[in-house]
């Protein structure tokens, strides 16, 4: 272990384990403020804005979207590998980081967690509604059926799309749920009301706090730890599929699955930043989520900054290197052509920002961090687009190429996932604890350990 | 009612007298038992969820059911022929235009539904029309739309109001006698409506007829008359030609007879090895013949006919004749000198041909065709063309006549002169003073709205017809649906026995006046009635015909022609030009032909004012920018575009567009919140530049000088291709050389050179994968001749109409989604700021259904897949619509359904084939190389047990193509023509780099010239 001397503490305060208790439980046991419910209603507002453009769109067809006979996919395919990126971080956290010992994931791996299930039900979303006839998305299971031969396609992205995602989901579900245990039978414990105790009794299963409970938690806990690591790395490798075993130039690229994981990583941290930086000051957390955690989240962040950059360039190398001409003139296309406007986005928000963190003095600046983490996001959702749109828009064909102007139905649903995440995650404040207070109990800097 | 015990108990006596009935029936009459287990009882627990189940399972299907059909009456007498569910194929003649093509009009239970190009009697597929051959034009295929047009006249009308044909009669005879009658028809090429006409003029003493037609050969004709004593239009024999000359003459897209022309030009092109008619186009614009010109000499037309006169002075000196005076005499530039000696080389051989309405020009080409012995050889004259006969001189004799009173009546046939002249206004206001105004139109236009009677013609496909369009082929039109089951139609040959008081049945009529007038003994037969069956059974007769030949040149026909100055006047000379798909107002009201794209400017909805490009640089106007054309007496506001190819001096607006009528497209396409109307509110498609052309020496001219003002407005074109270069942009290119190898293009004088790069050569030579299609079946495979192809663009809406694919309107098409399963990529080649350098490519593209179909592997839900035969198939039940298929596409060629694209018109809704699932919203398709096609072939084939033969599969697109530039059929057949044409060494696959094994090939286009400009 770290010598104390050196390194700050992770939990400040000198808190003890009933201060723990009383911090994390206390955003659930008070009515919610005034600015939990401003942010409720603009999230929930905007959530419904998404609702009415998606419903709108399904009744009236895709063709409200600005997709044309060229680009097929745009805004909706770009929404989904963002938001299946911004899970990362979370399972990361709190699966990688716990095998890892990295101790100050405590703080922060449960809201992570929580942030990775409602990315996922946000980036799920997509793969339905962008489909001509959601109503029948159920095709894509391979569910028994009277069709005859008619079955699913076994050899196409998008099913493997359909087994990550549910794979990702439930493991991610249950491992944050089990998590939360110890934690829901300690609000159990603490609640006053016959709904509250009952609620918390239902959801706690029946935890003892037993020495036996324990052991079996943490066995359970450290199981899907491992069961959750290679799906940080299968999940977006998988989505990245989509693209690299399609033939566009600029999507057919044996890159993309670890450019796809570190750029899901690099995105998620990024909201992960954001979002803690929020809570931080909201929930008045700031003794356990310290500049240590900040600084930690930055170095990853500066870290993934650098692959990234190095991916864009390892792509553009290798299409000069490659000698084939669509592949040069694909890139040569993202740089210059008519969208080259989204390619400098992405490499200004992906690579150059994020370069500012490698300073101590940007990263004790909690508003710094907070817009360096926002340009993070801003930057890795061109990533996807610029992806997605500039391949495909001017391909092979020349006659074919087209251009894509996005219509207000796409920007209303692009708005209004983030309505939705914004919604669950607020409805998670208040409903879960935001910390895992029985993990946080356990690296509290004791009495013994600081005197002597 | 059976107890547990056995026992049988009765309910009542009525089920008392019943079991006895019963008893019976639960016995076989062999004795042995029935299967079902409660055969012997009544309700039992299962039959009771059998009857629920299916009580409300079809509870649900009437819920659902949209519409009960209320009345449902069955044929009280089944037709003879009809066999609900078979398509029968009736032979006709197309009237789409005055051409005269043949045809094969598709007929299932009782309604045309398609028109295909001819095909020769007994199942044969020869395309041996006398006119056509086997093509059909886009016009042609889409003029069956017309047919199911909901806005034509139901009935007859007097006076605005629906009235019936005897009121009408009886109202009118008493009006014809009341003073002069004139009759103002298009070119009518039926000898029994001439008849008819004849006699309605003789029985009424005094009356005239004037012959009009809105693309106007009155020039051509009156050069024949006056050089050789016979106002004639020759036919022109492409494919006898070695050298071809066009001068300001779309003769491949628009001209008198394109298809005729276009089929003779791709024979003529298509000689012995090595050997291919040489083509130069002499033009202002970039037209679609001057797309496949070798050379291309880029001239306004006052240069054009100033170029026209030097070459015939040239000529004549070369020949040994002393040129006549007065004619033009320019310092040939090497252009000239190129097809001065090209010609003189081809004495015999070669066509020149100009469609300039200009006396002197045509006068000066009939010289030169003279001298070069053309007239017999390559400008046939013992058949001549009586496609056109127009003259420009009728209608003015008929306005001044109306100005001064002299019109009692006035009968327009076939024609509406209120939009289509120059001077419409001036026509209108004389018609004022007309007693009786009568229009044929069969639905409402500019003239039938200023008309007392409206007898509405019928559509060419509900009427009894014939045409001699060329000496020697009697062409017989027979209608597919009675003239009296959609609208109260009447045809104008009937009005006209009516209006004569000549009670003759019409079918007697025209048997008698035919077999006086046609030599049908020359077509072997032994009486008239088997000549006349054999006629109608094969839609077309040939009879040699005995012409006198034409009089020698008279000398003094090139004397006091006027010619232009060499000097330009200031300003920009517009030309009226004519869109393939679009030649005259005619058809505005055909979605079909106003979605298509022009094959130049991939335009649809709409015309607009094409600058040169370094033109449109210099006034900084931008594609889309409104600019005013002014003359001195009108202006016209209209959307400019830049064309490449064009000259700088030059516009040129498609005439046909602004007609009125067109406001009904306001509702095409979807409706949705981003959407904008095909037509803005109260407009109509396009603008109307007809007021632009200008009498000039008696002849419609359609060129004029003009000025240019920018007017700060802006619309958005409906293109179908935006990226127009064979180039990429230079800031993107990757490497020095920028053209993408996508078509495969050479010259004569390369591959005399060096040969031809063999591409077909290293074809399949490695492959990782075993052949996992591997069977006895055929594999279908397309080859497409992209020197044949002229891109007229008749296969796109003959996929149209046979495959049910939507129209969407003006904005769907702007956004890029435009539905046509096939579609023709143009290309530009060469600097665009030089018309003259600027090379033309047409590539048809559709589904090339892959081996290794990218689109494929991808789809979730095998919603496509391959089948036995080498087809692509797209299964539209089985879509979810993830449009991944389509991105993975290379060609892109795949369509999706943005919309439930509107089918409200009932009766429009009738010209769809039962054969094609109509697609609904959210589910992508695309082309299926007509797989209905093939299956019903393969169905005959089992049925009769005669194998399918090579050839007899045909594709819409195939079938009508007017140059067979494309082929079609199994590859695995080793004397297939398909089979033949992949071996060419020419054939190249695009894209083949990407190992999908496409079944569609092209053959490499082959200009004749050694280098650019020669």
């Amino acid at each position: 272990m770290h010598d104390d001397t050196i390194t700050p503490p992770l939990i400040l305060g000198g808190k003890s384990n009933r201060d723990v208790t009383n911090d994390i439980a206390a955003p659930l046991e008070r009515n919610p403020g005034q600015m939990w419910w401003i942010a409720f209603i603009i999230s929930f507002s905007v959530m419904m804005l998404g609702v009415v453009a998606v419903w709108y769109q399904i009744a009236t067809g895709i063709g409200t979207w600005g997709l044309n006979k060229t680009v097929g996919w745009a805004f909706d395919i770009t929404n989904f590998v963002f938001w299946v990126g911004i899970g990362h971080a979370g399972t990361l956290i709190s699966a990688i980081l716990f095998l890892l010992r990295q101790k100050w994931r405590t703080s922060m791996n449960r809201a992570a967690e929580a942030m990775t299930l409602i990315a996922v039900i946000c980036a799920g979303l997509f793969p339905v509604i962008h489909m001509g006839r959601p109503w029948l998305a159920y095709w894509v299971f391979p569910y028994p059926n009277m069709r005859g031969p008619l079955w699913v396609n076994f050899r196409s992205p998008l099913l493997w799309d359909v087994f990550a995602i549910g794979t990702y989901f439930t493991i991610s579900a249950v491992f944050w749920y089990v998590g939360l245990i110890p934690d829901l039978a300690t609000m159990r414990d603490r609640a006053k009301t016959v709904f509250r105790k009952t609620l918390y009794r239902v959801m706690s299963l029946g935890w003892s706090g037993s020495q036996r409970t324990w052991w079996r938690y943490e066995v359970v806990y450290l199981l899907l730890a491992s069961l959750a690591t290679p799906l940080v790395v299968s999940v977006h490798s998988v989505v990245s599929f989509d693209f690299a075993t399609a033939m566009v130039p600029g999507w057919h690229t044996t890159i993309f699955p670890p450019y796809f994981v570190i750029g899901a990583i690099f995105s998620g941290f990024a909201m992960v930043m954001s979002l803690m930086l929020i809570a931080r000051s909201a929930l008045d957390f700031g003794a356990y989520i310290t500049q240590r955690h900040v600084d930690a989240v930055c170095r990853v962040i500066v870290f993934g900054s650098c692959i990234v950059g190095f991916a864009y360039s390892t792509e553009l190398f290798i299409a000069w290197y490659s000698g084939n001409e669509f592949e040069q003139f694909a890139f040569l296309n993202r740089v210059r052509g008519p969208m080259s406007w989204a390619y400098f986005i992405m490499v200004s928000c992906n690579v150059v920002i994020p370069q500012l963190l490698w300073s101590q003095r940007v990263r004790n600046s909690a508003l710094l961090v907070f817009i360096i983490t926002i340009a993070v996001n801003i930057g890795m959702w061109f990533e996807r687009f610029v992806i997605i749109v500039t391949s495909i828009h001017r391909d092979f064909l020349p006659s074919s190429w087209a251009d894509y102007t996005p219509t207000l139905v796409e920007f209303a649903t692009l708005i209004g996932s983030f309505g939705l995440f914004f919604t669950l995650f607020l409805l998670f404040c208040r409903l879960f604890p935001f910390i895992a207070a029985s993990e946080v109990k356990a690296i509290l800097p004791r009495d013994t350990e600081g005197v002597h | 009612m059976t107890s547990s015990s056995g026992q049988n108990y009765w309910m009542s006596i009525d089920s008392l007298g019943d079991q006895s009935l019963e008893t019976p029936q639960s016995e076989s009459p062999d004795g042995s038992q029935p299967v079902s287990p409660e055969s012997d009882s009544g309700w039992s627990r299962r039959s009771f969820l059998r009857a629920a189940g299916f009580g409300g399972a079809g509870a649900v299907v009437a819920g659902c059911s949209p519409a009960p059909i209320k009345k449902a009456i069955p044929f009280l007498v089944q037709p003879e022929e009809i066999v609900p569910g078979r398509a029968y194929y009736y032979a006709s003649t197309c009237a789409g235009c005055s051409a005269g093509c043949g045809m094969m009009v598709k007929n299932r239970d009782g309604r045309p539904i398609k028109l295909e190009g001819f095909r020769g009697a007994g199942g044969t597929m020869d395309r041996s029309h006398p006119v056509s051959g086997g093509g059909l034009c886009s016009v042609g295929q889409a003029s069956l739309l017309g047919l199911y047009d909901s806005k034509r006249f139901k009935n007859p009308q007097l006076k605005g109001k629906d009235s019936d044909y005897s009121k009408i009669d009886a109202e009118l005879s008493s009006r014809f006698a009341a003073g002069k009658i004139w009759v103002l028809t298009a070119t009518i090429t039926s000898p029994s409506t001439r008849r008819r006409l004849e006699q309605f003029l003789a029985k009424h003493p005094g009356s005239e007829h004037v012959v009009y037609d809105e693309q106007s050969c009155s020039a051509l004709l009156d050069a024949h008359d006056r050089a050789f004593g016979q106002r004639v239009l020759p036919r022109y024999r492409f494919e006898r030609a070695d050298v071809i000359v066009g001068v300001g003459c779309d003769f491949l897209g628009t001209w008198v007879s394109p298809v005729e022309f276009a089929a003779g030009y791709a024979k003529g092109r298509e000689k012995n090895a090595g050997e291919t008619a040489w083509h130069a186009q002499v033009e202002g614009t970039m037209s679609l013949t001057g797309t496949k010109a070798d050379l291309r000499v880029v001239k306004t037309e006052r240069e054009q006919i100033r170029l026209i006169g030097t070459l015939a002075g040239m000529l004549a000196r070369r020949a040994g004749v002393s040129p006549p005076q007065g004619l033009p005499n320019a310092k040939p530039d090497a252009n000239l000198k190129s097809l001065e000696a090209k010609l003189w080389g081809a004495r015999g051989k070669s066509i020149v041909v100009s469609g300039v309405q200009h006396a002197g020009t045509q006068v000066a080409v009939a010289f030169i065709n003279d001298l070069l012995g053309n007239y017999g050889q390559t400008l046939d004259i013992e058949s001549p063309s009586f496609q056109r006969q127009g003259d420009d001189h009728g209608i003015q004799r008929l306005t001044s006549a109306m100005a001064a009173g002299g019109v009692e009546t006035l009968i327009i046939h076939d024609l509406n002169p209120l939009y289509d002249l120059p001077d419409a206004a001036g026509f209108a206001k004389a018609m004022k003073s007309v007693g009786t105004v009568i229009s044929t139109s069969s639905a409402p236009n500019e003239t039938s709205a200023a008309a007392t009677v409206i007898c509405p013609e019928p559509h060419f496909l509900e009427r009894w017809d014939d045409a001699i369009p060329v000496k020697g082929a009697l062409c017989l039109t027979q209608p597919a649906i009675s003239t009296t089951t959609l609208f109260k139609t009447r045809s104008f040959r009937d009005s006209l026995a009516a209006w004569a008081g000549d009670k003759t049945d019409d079918l007697a009529f025209r048997k008698a006046h035919l077999s006086k007038t046609v030599d049908w003994r020359a077509a072997s037969h032994a009486n008239f009635e088997s000549f006349w069956s054999a006629a109608v059974h094969d839609g077309v007769v040939e009879m040699p015909s005995k012409v006198a030949p034409l009089g020698k040149f008279k000398s003094t026909a090139l004397k006091g022609l006027s010619w232009p100055s060499a000097q330009a006047a200031d300003g920009f000379e517009v030309i009226l030009n004519e869109k393939v798909g679009m030649p005259s107002g005619r058809h505005a009201h055909n979605a079909w032909l106003q979605e298509l794209p022009d094959p130049i400017t991939k335009m649809s909805w709409g015309n607009a004012a094409l600058f040169g490009v370094a033109a449109a640089a210099e006034l900084r106007i931008s594609d889309g920018d409104i600019v005013a054309i002014r003359t001195k007496d009108l202006v016209i506001e209209i959307p400019a575009k830049a064309q490449p190819g064009q000259h700088d001096d030059v516009i040129s607006i498609a005439i046909g567009y602004g007609r009125s009528g067109t406001e009904r497209f306001a509702k095409v396409g979807p409706d949705w919140i981003e959407a904008r109307p095909t037509v803005a509110a109260d407009g109509v498609v396009g603008v109307n530049a007809a007021p632009l052309a200008v009498w000039e020496d008696g002849l419609l001219r359609r060129t004029r000088m003009v000025t240019v003002e920018k007017t700060g407005r802006h619309i958005d074109f409906a293109l179908s291709q935006t990226y127009d270069s064979i180039d990429l942009p230079a800031n993107t290119a990757p490497g020095e050389d920028r053209r993408r190898n996508i078509v495969h293009e050479t010259t004569t004088g390369a591959l005399a050179a060096k040969g031809c790069d063999d591409h077909a050569r290293h074809r399949g030579d490695v492959d990782l994968w075993t052949d996992d299609h591997a069977n006895n079946l055929p594999h279908w495979g397309m080859a497409i001749d992209l020197n044949r192809c002229t891109g007229c663009s008749a296969c796109v809406v003959a996929c149209q109409v046979e495959n049910n694919i939507p129209v969407v309107g003006h904005d769907e098409v702007r956004r890029r989604r435009d539905m046509h399963w096939i579609r023709i990529d143009r290309y530009y080649s060469g600097d665009p700021e030089k018309p003259e350098d600027v090379d033309v490519i047409h590539q048809p593209m559709m589904c090339h259904h892959c081996d290794n179909a990218p689109c494929e592997t991808v789809c979730p839900v095998l919603a496509t897949v391959h089948s036995e035969e080498g087809l692509n198939q797209q299964v539209y039940n089985r879509c979810v619509g993830t449009r991944y298929c389509a991105n993975n596409c290379p060609y892109k060629v795949r369509r999706f359904n943005w919309f439930d694209y509107s089918r409200e018109d009932r009766l429009q809704n009738m010209v769809l084939n039962p054969d094609i699932a109509v697609r609904s919203r959210g589910v992508m398709e695309k082309c299926s190389f007509c797989v209905q096609r093939i299956q019903a072939a393969k169905n005959e084939s089992k049925r009769t047990g005669v194998e399918i033969f090579d050839g007899q599969i045909q594709p819409a697109c195939v079938q009508t193509c007017p140059t067979e530039a494309i082929v079609f059929g199994d590859v695995k057949k080793a004397d297939s023509a398909i089979t033949k044409a992949n071996a060419d060494p020419l054939h190249f696959k695009v894209l083949e780099e990407l190992n999908v094994k496409p079944s569609v090939g092209y053959r490499t286009l082959v200009r004749n010239r050694k280098v650019k400009g020669e």
